[in-house]
């Protein structure tokens, strides 16, 4: 089997999650969080499916499956938290969700 | 006997517990009529013990009997043990019999009071006490009567719980007997390293081998202990105070029986003394500073009860001549007698005090000679009996006191002049009282408030137990004529050998000066209190002191309780408030600022938690990678 190296496979993985990461501390939208999150998912995804392959086995592959749904699911839950602040008028702002300070 | 013994001892705490018990389903009286009954049980079972003991051979009337090992520690093994002898026999007797006296007399003079089945309960408790004193069989059982004594002291002289002067005297009583109780108790201990018991054969049977040091130690706190009780020098200030209790508590236990317990300690533990003569003589002397000072003192009080409750320190004082210089039976002779016209004396003036809805302040007395005779004459029998004029029963236990001290040498010789003069002073005190309260003309406080007793139930209790006592204080001295007829230092003799032996001419000596001096004291008294033609001697001086009892109570206030409160003060000041409060202050402020630091750190925005676990899982996978 031809190809790059598995080095670049996980410099890509890592880099797309660091990219998530960032988006997630950095943006106030709940929905590029949500979004960002799904990059730093898929950056994992793909550094278990690159270690999947590089061992020639199947777990990795069920993980990033289980992962995916896990994505997807949460997904549905974000989205229906935002659009119950659309509902409500409230500022679609991160940082004004912060009644639980000490 | 030893059933008859065990049944004296335990009757009267049986009726304060079911009286206790009962509460309100026993009437008030019937609680009087139980605890007179319980006593009057005791009494019979003591002359029981009393004459099963006569039978025996005279070496042979000790028996003791153990109903349990009470304590055990190590070697030591402490059993709830009486003795009966003739000593303990001789004031079971008495604590008994007088006790039952007083205890119906007191069925009269309690009635209608609120809380008459709690007086009977305690004056039950007290006999109990008492007699545990008196027949415990090692001086463990001794000590434990002792603390119960002055316990029951306690509760009877603070019966009268809403008065404050009660109050306070029952506290100064309590805390000048633990004094007392603490220093016996030292004692106590340094018999038993020493000796390894407490048992009164095994300790009496070592007492010459202890060394000297010990000796005198242990004659100390046994000393120490017998003060208090007994109101000497310098332990008895709470004596006269002790009359804010019920007229009958004073004649039981501040005249009859329970301020006598040192005179029967110093007789029951004579070894211990004798093998500390010094001791010995020390408590001589202290029964005759004790007997002048008060002596001095009543001459001064014009409260009825305060001026027979200094005669009590002042007889007491005599016992402790006695016993001080050997002559033990003496002592418990003029114990006995003391008993008898000390009781009659309290009794009759609380009949007085009773007549006069209670008053007992004798200057706003007078003329009652007239208006209750029977009281008269047997308040004057216990007078007679009490300055020690013959044929009455102070006569015969009161003159070999005397005389005992006359044939003791130098230091005797001094003892017997301040014996003298006390007899003197005896005189005066007591029948300047007689003549203020029962002579002359009826005052206008008497007109006013004098009702008669009536022929019910109260005043046949008051009234027959003060004649009976008339009797015994008017005739109880003959069971014994010194050097002639001798039954109490006979029956006696087995316990306590006396060290002294006075001749017939000391006795002679001493009884008549005795009686010539006490006639001059009542002279003297008849002069100024009953005819008036006297003028009083006037003494500013002398007056102001005697009327503050020589500052005793304000010099134990200088030297014990100021500093006391000044320390404790102090120490609040400048220890507790900064050091103890400051640090809880300091320690609470501290935890305070530490919480509202931590607060800060919590900011409620999601993104600063996904920093600090994102920047925290770097710093772990940075740490992993580091090391490996």
């Amino acid at each position: 089997m031809m190809g790059p190296d598995v080095v670049w496979y996980l410099a890509v993985a890592a880099f797309l999650f660091c990219t998530g990461a960032l988006g997630v501390l950095i943006r106030r939208s709940p929905l590029i969080v949500l979004l960002s999150l799904e990059i730093m998912l898929n950056g994992a995804n793909l550094a278990l499916i690159t270690f999947a392959r590089y061992y020639g086995r199947g777990d990795g592959q069920v993980f990033a499956l289980a992962v995916m749904a896990i994505a997807a699911s949460e997904v549905v839950v974000g989205l229906g938290l935002i659009v119950a602040m659309a509902r409500r008028h409230l500022d679609l702002d991160v940082d004004e969700l912060r009644t639980l300070r000490g | 006997m030893i059933a008859a013994a065990w049944i004296c001892l335990l009757t009267p705490l049986g009726a304060a517990l079911a009286i206790t018990l009962a509460g309100g389903r026993l009437s008030r009286r019937g609680a009087g009529f139980v605890a007179s009954a319980s006593v009057l049980v005791s009494f019979v079972a003591a002359v029981v013990t009393f004459a099963l003991l006569l039978g025996d051979k005279p070496e042979e009337r000790a028996h003791a009997s153990t109903l349990w090992s009470w304590l055990t520690a190590g070697q030591l093994d402490f059993g709830l043990r009486i003795l009966v002898d003739p000593l303990s026999t001789f004031m079971m007797l008495v604590v008994s019999g007088v006790g039952f006296l007083i205890v119906v007399y007191s069925i009269g003079y309690m009635d209608g009071d609120d809380e008459e089945r709690r007086y009977f309960a305690y004056m039950a408790l007290f006999v109990f006490s008492m007699l545990m004193l008196v027949q415990g069989g090692n001086l463990l059982m001794l000590l434990v009567g002792w603390g119960l004594v002055g316990l029951s002291s306690y509760l009877l002289i603070g019966f009268w719980h809403e008065r404050p002067d009660a109050i306070a005297a029952a506290k100064k009583a309590f805390v000048m007997n633990a004094v007392g109780d603490a220093t016996m108790a030292l004692a106590l201990f340094l018999l038993i390293q020493k000796t390894g018991s407490l048992n009164y054969e095994i300790v009496f049977f070592q007492a010459n081998s202890l060394s000297s040091w010990t000796a005198n130690l242990v004659a100390l706190g046994l000393l120490g202990g017998a003060v208090a009780k007994s109101a000497q020098l310098p332990l008895q200030t709470w004596l006269p105070d002790a009359m804010e209790g019920p007229t009958p508590v004073s004649a039981l236990i501040h005249a009859a029986t329970m301020v006598t317990a040192g005179v029967y300690l110093i007789v029951r533990t004579n070894p211990l003394f004798e093998a500390a003569p010094k001791v010995l003589e020390l408590s001589a002397g202290l029964g005759a500073a004790t007997l002048l000072i008060a002596g001095l003192i009543a001459l001064v009080q014009t409260d009825i009860k305060r001026v027979i409750a200094y005669s009590t320190m002042s007889q007491i004082g005599y016992m402790f001549l006695a016993a001080g210089l050997g002559a033990y039976a003496n002592a418990m002779f003029h114990l006995m007698t003391h008993a008898f016209f000390k009781a009659l004396l309290f009794m009759a003036a609380g009949i007085v005090i009773h007549a006069l809805t209670g008053e007992q302040d004798m200057r706003k007395m007078g003329g009652l000679r007239r208006l209750m005779p029977r009281t008269y004459w047997a308040f004057l029998i216990g007078a007679l009996a009490l300055t020690g004029m013959p044929p009455f029963s102070g006569f015969f236990s009161k003159d070999p006191i005397l005389a005992a001290a006359l044939a003791s040498g130098w230091y005797g010789e001094i003892l017997w002049v301040a014996g003298m003069i006390g007899a003197f002073l005896t005189g005066v005190y007591t029948f300047r009282m007689v003549f203020m309260v029962f002579w002359g003309e009826p005052s206008a406080f008497v007109r006013e408030h004098f009702h008669k007793l009536k022929q019910d139930l109260v005043g046949v209790s008051l009234e027959v137990p003060v004649g009976v006592l008339a009797v015994l204080a008017a005739f109880g001295g003959w069971i014994q004529f010194a050097n002639l007829w001798t039954p109490i230092t006979d029956w006696l003799e087995p316990v306590a050998r006396p060290l002294v032996e006075a001749t017939g001419t000391q006795e002679a000596v001493s009884s008549v000066l005795a009686v010539l001096l006490g006639l001059a004291g009542i002279g003297v008294a008849w002069a100024i209190y009953a005819v008036h033609r006297a003028e009083r001697p006037r003494v500013p001086w002398a007056q102001t002191l005697l009327e503050h009892k020589f500052y005793f109570d304000e010099l134990y206030d200088f030297v014990f309780y100021r500093p006391a409160v000044f320390l404790a003060v102090a120490l609040g000041n400048y220890v507790e408030r900064p050091l103890v409060f400051g640090s809880v202050r300091e320690l609470a402020e501290g935890v305070r600022e530490l919480g509202s630091g931590t607060r800060r750190i919590q900011t409620g925005l999601v993104r600063t938690y996904a920093l600090a676990i994102a920047a925290s899982l770097a710093v772990v996978t940075i740490v992993f990678v580091a090391v490996r």
